[in-house]
């Protein structure tokens, strides 16, 4: 899922500080696992912009949605009435969603309520961890599943650096060494001989460093 | 106690009675009419576990008018739920942070672990409340 964090209250305050009438919008996929723009964290942002404002003595109109996914037009639409309504959108869904709404409602300013930050998963409740760069060109399968790429700190493709201690990243000692549990795995499938395998340096035009990407696919294309 | 919470009522002004919402789980406070004497305006919201305090409510409350939030949870390891007050605790010291952040003062939300029963620990915390409270005075986004 796509991992993303709110922004703090007062950037908030000062991003929607022009608009008498605002619209929180919520995504209900990957920022509401995530705990950033949910029904509830929509609920609350609203909540707390109103309290701040009202503080400051501003009168200020706060409308809250949810909708399933931003980042699908069909869903965006159920929002045209309540943004039709209001002055501006604070969506808090990744920036995918913040770009997908702006698409679509185009006399509307559409300003982002989180930092959309990784790629990642659910190590443990509360826990949401890195684990893929969307590099554009799967290794996974030379790795034990494990991707040095998003999970080593140096990005070695030809590891270990041999400076993890216990099994910890040198860099932190909050950070599992990813070459550690490659070649663990490795050694529990009994295929430690794929390690001697030398790998080159990658093309990353298939990553975001060869421009904004794009994925065709003829076949839905009516 | 109650008489620092008159003097502190009397320095903010006269005839501020501050209005508390109280969230209370079944379970720490069984008869919350023992909040009654504390001569702030109370307003009691009954839940079935301490892991029915959202952060919206809190903030929903002081929207509502009230100067201050309080939950009232089982202490720790008393949970009838397992997590419930442990939950409870940390959303409403998130929304302190928040309200801190806002300007409102995170004093106005807290939280108390009471044990079942014990009708005077919960009147303490009211007590205690109402007295941050009128040192805060009303609520400025009531």
């Amino acid at each position: 899922m796509i991992v993303a964090e709110q922004k703090p209250i007062a950037e908030i305050k000062d991003i929607v500080a022009p608009y008498s009438r605002l619209l929180v919008l919520g995504c209900g996929t990957c920022v509401k696992t995530c705990f950033a723009g949910g029904e509830d964290e929509v609920a609350t942002m609203a909540s707390a912009l109103r309290l701040a404002f009202k503080k400051d003595g501003k009168s200020i109109k706060v409308e809250e949605l949810t909708v399933e996914r931003q980042c699908e037009d069909e869903f965006i639409q159920q929002a045209a009435p309540c943004v039709a309504r209001n002055h501006a959108v604070l969506s808090l869904a990744c920036g995918v969603g913040v770009q997908m709404v702006a698409s679509r409602f185009t006399r509307i300013p559409v300003l982002p309520g989180v930092n959309t930050t990784f790629m990642g998963q659910l190590e443990k409740p509360g826990l949401f961890v890195e684990r893929c760069l969307g590099c554009g060109d799967c290794i996974l399968d030379d790795f034990a599943g494990i991707c040095p790429m998003s999970r080593c700190s140096k990005k070695l493709l030809n590891g270990p650096c041999g400076g993890s201690q216990n099994g910890k990243c040198e860099v932190s000692p909050d950070i599992d060494c990813a070459w550690q549990t490659i070649i663990e795995r490795f050694k529990a499938f009994g295929q430690m001989d794929r390690l001697t395998r030398y790998y080159p340096p990658r093309n990353w035009s298939r990553s975001y460093a060869g421009g904004p990407r794009k994925l065709v696919r003829e076949d839905h294309m009516v | 106690m109650a008489l620092s919470v008159a003097k502190a009522i009397s320095a903010k002004g006269k005839g501020f009675k501050p209005r508390i919402t109280v969230f209370h789980c079944v379970s720490a406070l069984t008869d919350a009419s023992v909040l009654d004497s504390s001569g702030c305006d109370i307003q009691v919201v009954k839940m079935p576990c301490g892991i029915a305090t959202r952060e919206v409510f809190l903030l929903r409350a002081l929207e509502s008018g009230a100067d201050a939030v309080v939950a009232l949870v089982c202490p720790e390891g008393q949970c009838r739920h397992l997590q419930g007050n442990i939950r409870a605790a940390k959303r409403v010291a998130r929304m302190k942070k928040l309200v801190d952040e806002i300007g409102l003062d995170g004093r106005r939300l807290n939280l108390f672990n009471i044990s079942r029963g014990d009708a005077q620990a919960a009147e303490r915390a009211i007590k205690q409340t109402a007295s941050d409270v009128a040192s805060l005075g009303p609520n400025p986004a009531a």
